[in-house]
Formats: C-alpha cells, structure tokens, sequence
C-alpha cells in the first residue's frame, strides 16, 4: 500500500517536472546555439524554425495518433516518398493549373490514405504486430517510390502548387503553419472530444477495459492508421510544394524524426498517454535542434547520431511500464 | 515449462495434425521446396555449380544475423541494429588492416584476428549497451534498437563519409572470401557450425533453455531462479557479435569495407525468423528452422536474380513475403 502511494507520487511529481523539463530545453538549447552562432537569434531563423517546426509536427501528430493506441509508424518516410513522387506526377499531367493543384492534392491524399488503410487492416483487423506490419509495408512502399518515376525527382509541375503552399501566407501567416495549426485544432478536439479519440485511448491504456467498455477496437484503430496515413499526405504535399518537384528521396529521416519528436514531446509507448500537443512541443525541440546544428554546420551523420542519443535519453526520463 | 524449453513450441498434449505440422516446420520446408522446384522450371541454370555456390555463400550472409535475430527474439526481443552492426564491423575490418598492415605486413593471420577480435569488441559493447537499455532500464527493444542503429549507422557514415574503405589484405580476401576446403566454400562452413552450435545451445544447454523462459513468461522465469538481466544482456552480446561477424565475413568476400551494406538486413532478418516459426511474443524459435527460412529468402532472391527481375522489385516481394508469413501465422494459430 505504502509502495503504491510512493509509486502514485512519484509519479505524479515526474509528470509535472516533465511539463515544465521539455519547455524550458527547447529554451535552453535555443539559447545555446545563439551564443555560439549569433545568426540563430535572427528573425529570419526565428521564422524559420516556426515553418520548419509546422512540417515535423505534421508528422509527429500523424505518429502520436497511432502511438496512442499502442501502434507504431514506421512507413511514414516512405508513405512521405510516394505521395511526394505520385502528386508531382498528377501535377504534371494534368494540365490547367488550378486543375491540376486539386488532382495533385487528392491523388496524394488518397495514396497516403490507402497506404494507412492497408496499415490499419493488417493491424487491426488481421492482427499482426504493428511493428513489423508497417516494416513491411514500408519496403513495399519504398520499391513503389523508387520505381514510379524510376527513382527520378519530378519536376515541372505548375509553380502555383509551390507559390501557395510553400510561400504563399493567410493573414500574414506562412501557408504551412496555418495548415498545421488548423491540423492541431482539429486534431486536438478528435483526440479530446469525440469518442473515437477516447476509444483510442482507452485502447492504448488498456485494451481489456476497451473490450468491457463496449469498444470495437479493430476499426477504431483501423481508422487511427488512415487518419495517420491521411495526415502524412499533407505532410508530404507541404514538402513537395517546400521542394519544388516530387522526390523518391524526400522521407529519408523522416520516420525516425517522428517518432523522436512524439516520443520527446512525452507520447509514451505504451500507449494511452501523450497528445498533439506533446508531439508539437517534441516536434519544435527536434527542429530547434537540428536548426542549431545546421548553423554551426555539425555533420548530418552527427545529427543523426545526436537523433537516436536523443531518443534514448527520452525513453529513459519517461521510463513507466513498458512492453515490446 | 519444460516441455516449452526443450522444444520451444508449446506442446500440450492434445496438439492437433496441423499444430505438430507448423512447430516442426512443414510450412517452411514446403515454402523452400516449391520455390527451389519453381525456380528450376523456369530457369535449369538455377542448378549449376556455381550458382548453387552463389547461392550458398549469400544464404551464409543471411543465415548468421537472422540467427541473432532469432536470439534475441526468443526472448520477447528485437533487434535492429544488426544491419548497422554488419556496415559498422565491415568499415572496422578494413580500417584495422589498413593501420596494421603498415606495422605488420607479414603477418595476415595476425591481422586477420585482429580486426576480428575489434569487431567482436565492438559488436560486445554495442550489444551489452542494447541489452542493458531492454533489461535493466526496462526500455522497448524496438526503439532502443532502433536508436542504436541510427547512432551506428550515423557513425559510421561520418567516418567513412559512404566511401568504400580499401586496405583488406589480400590473404584474408583469398582464404576467407574466396577459400574453399573440399569445395564448400569456407563461409558456408561457418555459417553450418553457428546454426549447428546454435541448436545445440537451444536444446542441450541450460542457457539457451533461459531464453526461451526470459522470452515465453518473466514471472515464472523468475521463479524458477533464471537471471533475466543477465541472460537478456547475454543474448543482445551474441546477437550484436554474430552480426559483426557477418560484417567481418562480408568484408572478406567484398575485398574493401563497405559502410553502407546490410541497411535491409532488419527487414530481411525478421522475415527469416518469422517464416522460420520464431514467434513476435518470444519463447519461440529454432534455430534449423530460421535456417531453413533464410534458404527459402536466398533461394527466390537467387531466382529473381536468374530471372533479371529488377532489385527494387525484390524489396517489395521481401515486404510482401514478410506480411504474407505473418498473416499465416496469425490465421493458423487463431484456428486451434
């Protein structure tokens, strides 16, 4: 009994250390680079960081969504290549520009729909592990994207694509932030306010509660997979617009950024803990970072090595229960 | 409890047909069977000396990290780093020779142990550093692997720079790489001995019956005086030498280190382990089966290669294939 109460403190204290710990380094390491790279503190940089920050919280929420219910993402940079590859085709081949932005968009979207769909029901509905489910299906979406195009970027597609969602600005405010800000608004009342987002979370806290609560897991969490694949599309056709041609390439890291950013932002593992907003405050500690590294030119192998550092020290703070 | 050990399947008493039919392998043997048979009616040169050298030696290149993957697997684990291992220990290899020739040139056994003995020590460090993450600190095998094999992975590319490191003595490629005693080229001669020890680790000695306990129930695991740290932290060791041994075999044959090999080596391994039977849940797995398995993964990559099927095409059957194993599993063992 004493144990359990000392565990619930514990516990508790670490909880709202942790609210203020990830805050307060993203202030710190920013604070950091500044001293030794002056131009860190620069607007422009600061502006930056914000554009930067909203293409990795994308993806982060996209992996918190899964996470949540003890699911995992690991074809989000491939799912990334192929929307990249298949919309600049779309784009290209369409033709009349303003056609062609909404054929682009929706052929993205469907693609990474369909390929969280697929995630989904092997999951959810078949019943394999998540983890080697979606280390499957991301080789078969890799060799897609490294073969629709034949491994070549994309180009030529209409400049307006690039000039709304890369440049362009609503209310002063750059295309990309107000995609991701609209994203987290309405994610965050999903997660919070609906009974799918609870369902989600009952799942990931305990799925035998879920079963006694009446809640149909497999599609609850079928469906978190296509939300999760929908949410990488617009990711990915933020990044394409950012790039300028669709890049069999683009995803490269970005898997493992995703799960570092939700994983620092506190989204545990073991299901049923973390939100959107942790995995945007994880995702703005990841680009403050990297953004900082950048700057004072530190190799990207080095960065990558920092990456995995850091998301060991991440699962060691938040150690709880944990599982495969 | 013992029954599970000896046998790593469980065995109630009253297992049906098809149960004692999937735990002794039917299903893998028959998979390697209609894709041996299959390749050689489309394609006679399929049996051919050296083809089936060929094929021997990349089966050797795949059996030896899916057998690590298929410890630590045993023990509810995941390992995926092995490919980083693999890339990490071949760079290692040439490094040490190119350094050490200049101070021994004479002596290419002495060199040959010597980047043998630096990549164990390495593979050693990083598997005793994985294992302590997953049994000390209680840490999720996938993401703590997943994180040591970006740190590797970002290691050695930032030695390297993704520039093959040159410098593997000749004597080492010659008689490692190429050698052969009796016609069987040494490297499958390797690879036969660690499946051969590995089954005997698993069926004879007490430790390798601790596996298959740490992976298949940790209470009574405990209970029954197993020292979960220790074996956990023991099987990461093994599985992170066999990988970098590998590495070292690979160099051999590849005549340069290579930095930026084995990076499907995770995906492939796990295919191996689970169409061998290893279950994703741990305490179950054998050894002669992830052989077979990996047989079965080298034999349709062999005849995809006889077949001038683009390369991209074979990661996309590697994913099909694994999905497909999984989904069998799944349905023949909801069905008992």
């Amino acid at each position: 009994m004493a144990e359990f109460a000392l565990a619930a403190r514990r516990s508790f204290d670490m909880t709202k250390l942790r609210n203020w710990t990830l805050p307060a380094a993203v202030i710190a390491v920013f604070i950091g680079f500044s001293v030794v790279e002056p131009r860190v503190f620069s607007q422009v940089n600061i502006f930056n960081i914000v554009t930067q920050t909203s293409y990795l919280a994308i993806f982060a929420m996209a992996q918190t969504v899964v996470i949540v219910a003890r699911g995992f993402d690991l074809s989000l940079g491939f799912t990334v290549s192929l929307v990249s590859v298949i919309s600049a085709m779309v784009l290209v081949a369409a033709g009349e520009p303003s056609l062609a932005v909404a054929a682009g968009i929706l052929a993205g979207l469907a693609v990474a729909a369909v390929i969280g769909a697929t995630n989904g029901v092997l999951i959810a509905v078949v019943g394999i592990n998540p983890l080697v489910t979606t280390l499957g299906v991301a080789n078969i979406v890799l060799s897609l994207a490294s073969t629709v195009s034949d491994g070549f970027p994309v180009s030529g597609f209409p400049v307006q694509f690039s000039e709304f969602f890369a440049q362009g600005s609503v209310l002063g405010l750059p295309v990309p932030v107000v995609v991701a800000g609209l994203l987290f608004a309405a994610l965050s009342v999903l997660m919070n306010w609906t009974r799918f987002g609870r369902s989600l979370y009952i799942i990931g806290a305990n799925p035998k509660t879920a079963v006694a609560a009446g809640i149909r897991s497999g599609p609850v969490v079928a469906a978190a997979y296509c939300l999760c694949g929908t949410l990488i599309g617009f990711g990915a056709l933020m990044l394409t617009a950012r790039t300028g041609s669709g890049e069999p390439n683009l995803g490269g890291n970005l898997t493992l950024e995703s799960i570092a950013a939700a994983v620092v932002g506190g989204v545990k593992l073991s299901g049923g803990e973390g939100g959107v907003g942790a995995a945007l405050v994880g995702a703005l500690f990841v680009t403050v970072l990297s953004n900082g590294m950048n700057l004072t030119q530190v190799d990207g192998y080095l960065q990558q090595i920092c990456l995995g550092a850091i998301i060991i020290i991440a699962l060691v703070t938040s150690r709880g229960h944990s599982r495969h | 409890m013992t029954s599970i050990a000896v046998s790593g399947v469980s065995a109630g008493p009253g297992r049906s047909r098809r149960e004692k039919f999937i735990a002794q392998g039917g299903i893998v043997l028959t998979f390697l069977v209609i894709a041996a048979v299959g390749t050689y009616l489309l394609e006679p040169r399929f049996i051919n000396r050296l083809n089936i050298l060929n094929l021997l030696r990349n089966f050797s290149f795949l059996v030896l990290p899916a057998l690590a993957q298929m410890v630590v697997m045993t023990t509810g684990g995941f390992d995926l780093s092995v490919g980083a291992m693999v890339a990490i220990s071949s760079v290692l290899t040439a490094t040490v020779m190119l350094y050490l020739s200049s101070v021994a040139p004479d002596m290419p056994i002495a060199l040959s142990l010597a980047a043998l003995a630096a990549c164990l020590l390495v593979g050693g460090l990083v598997g005793f550093v994985n294992g302590f993450l997953v049994a000390v600190l209680k840490l999720s095998p996938f993401m703590v692997t997943l994180a040591t094999a970006s740190m590797i992975t970002g290691t050695t590319l930032y030695y390297t720079q993704g520039i093959p490191i040159y410098g593997v003595i000749q004597q080492f490629s010659d008689g490692l790489g190429r050698g052969q005693v009796g016609g069987i080229p040494i490297v499958v001669m390797i690879a036969v001995a660690v499946t051969v020890g590995l089954v005997v680790l698993q069926r004879q000695i007490a430790f390798g019956r601790h596996l298959y306990a740490v992976g298949s129930d940790l209470r009574s695991a405990r209970l029954s005086g197993v020292a979960i740290v220790r074996t956990t932290i023991a099987a990461y060791v093994i599985a992170s030498c066999l990988a970098a041994t590998t590495g070292y075999l690979m160099t051999a044959r590849l005549g340069s280190g290579q930095g930026t090999i084995g990076a499907t080596l995770a995906l492939e391994t796990i295919a191996a382990a689970v169409i061998g039977g290893v279950s994703l849940r741990g305490g179950i797995g054998r050894a002669e089966l992830v052989a077979v398995a990996a047989l079965f993964l080298t034999v349709t990559n062999n005849a995809m290669n006889l077949l001038k099927v683009d390369s991209r095409f074979q990661t996309l059957m590697l994913g099909i294939i694994l999905i497909a194993a999984l989904w069998i599993e799944r349905s023949l063992s909801r069905r008992k």
